[in-house]
């Protein structure tokens, strides 16, 4: 490698044999979270856009059931095996980014820091049908500070509610952009994946100048 | 019991995290569950696969110092080094790697579950077996979603 494209993301960590030909350089892997209640699309969100037909990996989160009248010691945290279908798009050869569609239940708040440790931000996708499916995902973003925005997936261009009654049901903050989209469609992905960078670009625009 | 994926979590399910046919009895003692060990398969002792596989799975460790490790931090087999004492698992991995690949790639390709991969990835990298790309920085900086936001564009 004779320059350093990232010099802000330094590799830590590798240990290289020394003296053993050089290998392929890995790309910067970024990565977008595609989250939402079972059924609303995720899956075809992310093989929508992705260069590869979307794989399966199976992975554990703590789900905590969501007690509100009862927040005493009897809360339960359960630890569950998910799977997690994910896909990517490469950017160029030093950049590669992933999506990772992760399901969510509306009884159970889930934690998993590694999913958005580095991420990008979410796109969370709603079916009109059955919003509060992803209240969870929305909890779990704003408290982790993670940039996202709430996509309607319109099932046969039919939507529930509209746009200002989906934002005033998730009671989310003015800034958080809610947007209709076609999980179908690979340009209608690609847009609504452009405005969840465009809320990263901010978020990291912010770190620097702070 | 330990899980590898949340190991700081003692009252959740006995249950482990691992296939069910990676649960054999010499696969370690932190993989039995203390509750309700399962009895032994009969299986004749030259086909025992557990005596002769220590390293099989985790060697019983839980994450931690792999924390670093994500789902999309990329892996790279480092030439040169030897199978001989890799679990099948182990080589399977140093073998997928020729090219750079995710932990979650591997995950899948392998069927192994992410908790898992990623401890097998640790230990490959800490026996000099593999490269494995952790990136220092917790959010990407403007130029890099500059980039991703520009290759996006050009998809139609
Ligand atoms: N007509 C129509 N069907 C859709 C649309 N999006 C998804 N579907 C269908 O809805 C079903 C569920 O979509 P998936 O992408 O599998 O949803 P998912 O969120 O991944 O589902 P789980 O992983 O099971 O939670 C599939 O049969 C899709 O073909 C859409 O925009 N319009
Ligand atoms: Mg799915």
């Amino acid at each position: 490698m004779d320059f350093d494209p990232y010099p802000d993301r330094r590799v830590v960590g590798t240990a290289r044999v020394p003296g053993a030909p050089q290998k392929t350089t890995p790309p910067v892997p970024v990565k977008i979270i595609v989250a939402g209640g079972f059924g609303v699309g995720k899956t075809t969100t992310v093989g929508a856009i992705s260069e590869i037909s979307p794989l399966t990996t199976e992975a554990e989160m703590t789900l905590e059931a969501v007690g509100v009248d009862d927040p005493g010691p009897a809360t339960a945290k359960t630890t569950t095996t998910i799977a997690m279908d994910f896909g990517c798009v490469t950017i160029d050869q030093t950049l590669k980014l992933y999506l990772f569609g992760t399901p969510g239940q509306s009884r159970f708040s889930f934690m998993w820091d590694d999913l958005v440790r580095g991420a990008l931000g979410a796109l969370v996708v709603v079916d009109t049908s059955r919003i509060d499916d992803c209240y969870p995902a929305v909890d779990y973003f704003e408290r982790a500070g993670l940039p996202f925005v709430v996509g309607v997936n319109t099932f046969n261009g039919q939507l529930g509610y509209n746009l200002d009654e989906v934002r005033w049901a998730l009671a989310i903050r003015d800034d958080v952009p809610v947007l209709q989209f076609d999980a179908r469609y690979r340009a209608s992905v690609r847009d609504a994946l452009l405005v969840v960078l465009d809320q990263a670009l901010d978020k990291a625009m912010r770190m620097r100048s702070s | 019991m330990t899980n590898p994926a949340e190991p700081d979590e003692p009252d959740r399910p006995a249950a482990p995290a691992v296939r069910p046919f990676l649960r054999t009895p010499g696969s370690g003692p932190a993989y039995a569950p203390a509750s309700a060990p399962e009895p032994a398969p009969a299986v004749p002792p030259g086909e025992q696969p557990a005596s002769l596989r220590p390293f099989v799975i985790t060697s019983g460790r839980v994450a931690g110092q792999d924390a670093g490790i994500g789902l999309e931090t990329q892996v790279s087999a480092l030439p040169g080094a030897t199978g001989a004492r890799l679990s099948p698992e182990q080589r399977a991995i140093v073998q997928l790697c020729g090219e750079p690949l995710s932990v979650a790639e591997i995950s899948a390709r392998l069927r192994l579950h992410f908790g898992v991969a990623r401890i097998l990835v640790g230990d490959l990298r800490a026996a000099g077996h593999l490269d494995v790309h952790v990136l220092e920085n917790d959010f990407p900086d403007p130029e890099t979603i500059m980039r991703v936001i520009r290759g996006l564009r050009s998809i139609s």
